[in-house]
């Protein structure tokens, strides 16, 4: 790692939560367009975030606490490793540790809602994760390499090879961010059968610190949609916005749905794209394939 | 110093010795020093010879004496046996599968091979039959000073009147040296013999407890394995007829004799993952779990399945780039992928283990089948990372089914509070199994590596298998991590939660899991020495270019990089600050949420209001989804598509 | 007024108490929501869980049986939180005072903030009462 690597790594460490926090009020304003209301300032969530983080401590166990920091600070080592230009596998072994973390915590208390939603967080990680890791490997098929630095420097805008395997992403993004129809394991919408699925028992200051890592999660996200169009950045900035964008769409057009269908979704449409993608590369762009 | 040979010798023959001694021991306090001794001159030993090894080179050599004679001897008493087992137990298909091979492997010694047909030489060590002494010798041994503390509870448990402690040690200890020379043996004839009493080891330990379904499953594992015991007999004669020789170094391109045709290899594989328990022969690993836990974890961790492994990976170069080779890197891939959905429907823990185990088995095989440097090497990483882990599980397993009486995940509910230290190390090994930076990741991430630059047309199918295998991999592990750990803490005001049961932490059996834990953790910081010291050299003695870079104590292949212990500040880190520093008031902390019905919990935890007032304990559950990842559905399925693969792997050899 | 009294002010989220009303008032607290009156704008939001919530909002008159769930909820929000009864049922009792099962207005069982009157509140009210509490939040330290 370079000292240039390390040095955008620890900005991003520093930005990733302006930006993600900025993003994430533009997600509510523009839902809330959607849906015909004004909607919040763009600048809600760090309000938010500044409340919940005054608030009064009032846990169910220590446990619960400290697997959210867990969380945060795994969040951010994903973040600025991506930032960094490190191995792409390695980055989302790290991240299913802190979307584990994310279970562990609600597991850690014995309440019957937190205990649904981090069954449903699993079988979230088990959709969304094939398809990011198998996206990694037809990146690399792509680029020759698993470092984002390398897939940085390939010339090529690597969308035109993989548009399946783009579309794909997109559903592992949608599951990510918790969007409909996918927003299984915590209802962000405050549809209420589960209470609060997985963050049902954290509160306050707890409950900021995982908002704080949606947010890192987030711009980790789109950072990687980005990739696929790499050079110039600013295209792959759209891209991700775009992706994004759509996200709202899907979100304020579809109701959430049941695990099995998500499942179905993602291992059938989802990994079938991707792999539907390697085997073009393979064949059909054969000279691609380094 | 001691010469190779002797230390070959002691390494096979103590446990030999070691075992008929206990046989005759019943005293309890000799037979605690007559096991420990011996197991720390295995430990040494095989230290010793990996000294030897890593110094000198390959070990090669025939021991002089009339050896060959007493193995013919064993050899042909131990196929007997077998057919006896079928014919007392009145079970067909061990009767069908011993005779048919005592008579081939008869017709094939006195019929066809020329005598005084001897193979030189008789045992050939290189590192990778190093490692595999160490896995075999470290790990079994530790296990066996762990039974020495779990067979007395055990026996105390069953209320057994004369203890048959004796018979158990005999073969469990008597297992050690069977796998020693499994890995050591470079003549198939006396491979053959060490093979054959690896099955007949596991089938004793399976029986041990001689209740019904402990014969069944003892029938069972016996069986299955001698389908592949016939599957290497055959596969012997076959490459006697092709290339005139029964030596592994020949089979594999190393000798003087050009590699033979696909055919008996393939059956040699076969034969492999028969004791490998992969689909579909996963059931008699799943029926071993009657055993008592040491046997479990003998047999999944450093033993037995090892020996399948070691087979496939052994012969790798000899299949290196033809079509059976991509046929094993699918069909472990597949394994690895459908046996590690079915663990998520499982609630019964040495069930739990026993699949992902077999998942395990299938990766590592999966990574012979790609056949490339990094693959190997990521094979090799994960015998060992495997061995040590599934150790620490099983016997914490062990532990906690003799506190709590019961396999269940359902049962283990809050462990942490009740068996604090045990539970904090099951947590720990799970993590260590489960996630990056500790070993067995690395040598997920070097596997994923190499299947993606795999050689093959049916690479994709490989990644697709493991990269959802690992998916499913994170469910069952994180579901179990999570019921161990729910759990209440008391408020202010309300009434002490149980005190932690008395946990003889100072116990042998403690220390082995903590010792074993340890070692998983230590090496996996020093994944990159390991790597430059060991995995590299094995692979490259093998004739495989090295493909990880540990320069700087990194590990780097051509595509990919991380440094572990950088990774290991960091993750730990994050983990350990927020343990060290979170302070928690019992004034902060409130009731869970029941939708305001809850009342001042006891000290059975949380209760709430139910229906005429009354006060309800509440009660919490995991989801195992087995209409969807359940045995029922898939098994018929899973077996169909695994005898498909086979088939296809056999049918493309052939043809 | 800090930046931690400013962020109070613009995200109470709510939570959502029906003691035993007659449904008029909540339906009036739902059309809040709806995007005629969008309270989201203030950054007010329903969120379901008394652990996450800063604002309880009670409609219907304390009971005998759910004023207990009630006092769960109140004690089961982290500070600072205020309580606001929504409804002249919440207020004193309204049509049910004296009834059997009545013990009266919702500040027989939690300490009440803001009273909002009316049978069925109006949705301005509503927005009108919680202007009030917000006020009194930022007051808090
Ligand atoms: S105040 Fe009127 S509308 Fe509201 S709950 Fe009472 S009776 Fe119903």
């Amino acid at each position: 790692m370079s000292l240039t690597e390390l040095l955008i790594g620890l900005a991003a460490l520093v930005l990733a939560p302006f930006v993600g926090g900025f993003l994430r009020g533009v997600d509510r304003r523009v839902t809330a367009r959607m849906q015909g209301r004004i909607g919040p300032p763009v600048r809600q969530p760090f309000y938010d975030f500044l409340k919940l983080w005054a608030k009064a401590l009032s846990l169910p166990n220590k446990a619960s606490l400290v697997w959210a920091w867990a969380y945060l600070l795994l969040t951010m080592v994903t973040v600025f490793m991506l930032f960094a230009g490190q191995d792409l596998l390695i980055i989302f072994f790290v991240l299913a540790f802190a979307a584990a973390c994310l279970a562990f915590g609600a597991y850690s208390v014995r309440s019957p809602y937190a205990h649904i939603g981090a069954h449903r967080e699993l079988l979230q990680i088990l959709s969304y994760e094939p398809i990011l890791l198998l996206t990694v490997v037809a990146i690399f098929l792509q680029t020759g390499t698993f470092m984002v630095s390398g897939v940085l420097e390939h010339g090529q805008p690597l969308l035109l090879t993989l548009p399946l395997a783009f579309v794909a992403v997109l559903v592992a993004l949608g599951i990510k961010l918790r969007k409909s129809p996918f927003d299984i394991s915590a209802s962000e919408h405050a549809h209420q059968e589960l209470v609060r699925g997985v963050y049902t028992e954290y509160s306050g200051r707890t409950l900021a610190l995982i908002e704080l890592a949606h947010w890192y999660q987030l711009v980790l996200i789109l950072a990687f949609v980005a990739l696929f169009w790499a050079q110039p950045l600013w295209a792959g900035v759209l891209l991700a916005l775009g992706a994004y964008f759509l996200e709202f769409v899907v979100d304020n057009v579809t109701a959430r749905l049941r695990w099995t269908w998500m499942l179905s979704i993602s291992w059938g449409k989802g990994v079938g794209l991707v792999l539907l993608n390697i085997v073009l590369i393979q064949f059909v762009f054969s000279s691609a394939r380094v | 110093m001691l010469s190779g040979e002797s230390l070959v010798a002691v390494l096979v023959l103590l446990p030999v010795a070691t075992a008929a001694a206990s046989l005759a021991i019943k005293d309890e306090r000799w037979r605690w020093l007559l096991i420990i001794l011996p197991s720390g001159v295995l430990i040494a030993a095989s230290l010793l010879l990996l000294a030897q090894v890593l110094e000198n080179g390959p070990l090669t050599f025939t021991p002089s004496g009339p050896w060959d004679s007493l193995i013919l001897i064993v050899e042909l008493v131990l196929l007997a046996y077998f057919v006896y087992v079928g014919v007392a137990r009145r079970h067909l298909l061990v009767l069908g599968l011993g005779a048919t091979q005592l008579v081939l492997f008869a017709l094939f010694k006195f019929a066809w091979l020329p005598s005084g047909f001897k193979v030189q030489p008789a045992f050939h060590i290189d590192l990778l039959a190093v490692i595999m002494c160490l896995v075999i010798s470290v790990i079994g041994s530790l296990i066996v000073m762990y039974a020495l503390n779990y067979m007395q509870s055990h026996e105390r448990h069953l209320k057994l009147g004369a203890t048959r402690q004796h018979v158990f040690f005999f073969y469990l200890v008597g297992f050690l040296g069977a796998m020693n020379g499994v890995v050591f043996a470079n003549s198939l004839l006396w491979f053959l013999l060490f093979w054959g009493l690896t099955t007949l080891c596991c089938y004793h330990l399976i029986r041990h407890d001689l209740t019904d379904e402990a014969e069944q499953s003892g029938l069972r594992a016996l069986w299955m394995n001698l389908v592949g015991g016939l599957a290497l007999v055959t596969g012997m004669s076959l490459a006697y007829q092709a290339s005139g020789s029964l030596s592994l170094l020949d089979l594999t391109g190393f000798g003087t004799v050009a590699p033979v045709m696909l055919l008996p290899l393939a059956l040699f594989c076969f034969a492999g993952f028969t004791k490998a328990a992969q689909v579909p022969f996963q059931g008699w690993l799943l029926g071993a779990m009657v055993a008592p836990t040491p046997v479990s974890a003998l047999l999944h961790s450093s033993t037995m399945v090892k020996a399948g492994v070691y087979l496939v990976l052994r012969l790798a170069p000899g299949y290196e780039g033809t079509y059976l080779s991509a046929g094993i890197a699918v069909f472990g891939a597949f394994v690895f992928m459908i046996t590690s959905v079915l663990a998520i429907s499982q609630n019964v823990s040495k069930r739990v283990l026993a699949y992902s185990t077999i998942s395990s088995l299938g990766l590592i095989i999966c990574c012979a089948g790609i056949n490339t440097g990094l693959a190997i090497a990521a094979a090799i990483a994960l015998i060992i990372y495997h061995a040590v882990v599934k150790g620490v599980l099983f016997l914490a397993v062990g532990i906690m089914e003799q506190s709590i009486h019961s396999r269940d995940i359902e049962d283990m509910e809050g462990l942490v509070t009740r068996l604090p230290a045990l539970a904090g190390m099951a947590i720990i090994g799970m993590v260590v199994m489960l996630f990056v930076p500790f070993g067995v990741l690395f040598a997920k991430w070097a596997g994923l590596q190499a299947a993606a630059a795999a050689p093959t047309v049916w690479f994709s199918l490989v990644v697709t298998f493991l990269v959802v295998g690992s998916a499913a991999g994170i469910v069952f592990w994180v579901r179990w991590i999570g019921r161990l750990m729910s759990h209440t803490a008391a408020g202010a005001g309300a009434p002490e939660a149980a005190p932690p049961e008395a946990e003889p932490r100072g116990s042998l059996s403690y220390l082995v899991v903590a010792v074993l834990l340890a070692g998983g953790v230590v090496l996996s910081v020093l994944a990159a020495p390991l790597v430059s010291y060991l995995i590299s050299p094995a692979g490259a003695a093998m004739g495989y270019n090295p493909a990880l870079d540990t320069a700087g104590w990194h590990l780097k292949t051509p595509f990919g990089f991380f440094t572990p212990w950088v990774l290991f500040v960091v993750i730990g880190a994050a983990l350990l600050l927020p343990t060290l520093l979170v302070r928690v008031r019992t004034e902060d902390i409130r009731p869970v949420y029941l939708c305001g019905e809850h009342r001042a919990s006891t000290a059975g935890g949380p209760v709430f209001t139910s229906l005429g007032d009354q006060a309800v304990p509440l009660v919490t559950g995991g989801f195992y989804w087995s209409r969807a990842f359940g045995e029922r559905s898939l098994n018929v399925w899973v077996n169909g598509a695994g005898i498909a693969l086979l088939a296809a792997l056999f049918v493309g050899v052939i043809v | 007024m800090g930046l931690i009294s400013k962020a109070r002010v613009k995200s109470p989220w709510i939570v959502h108490y029906c003691c035993s009303s007659c449904n008029g008032c909540d339906i009036e607290i739902l059309a809040c929501l709806t995007p005629y009156y969008d309270v989201e704008r203030f950054g007010i939001l329903n969120i379901g869980n008394p652990k996450h919530a800063d604002l309880l909002v009670v409609t219907g008159p304390a009971n005998r049986r759910g004023s207990r769930v009630l006092k769960n909820l109140y004690e089961q929000m982290p500070d600072p939180k205020l309580v606001m009864a929504v409804g002249a049922c919440a207020a004193t009792g309204g049509v049910f005072h004296n009834c059997y099962n009545i013990l009266g207005g919702v500040d027989q069982a939690i300490p009440v903030d803001v009273y909002v009157p009316g049978c069925a509140a109006r949705p301005e009210a509503i927005i009108d009462g919680v202007v009030l509490a917000l006020d009194k939040l930022s007051k808090i330290k």
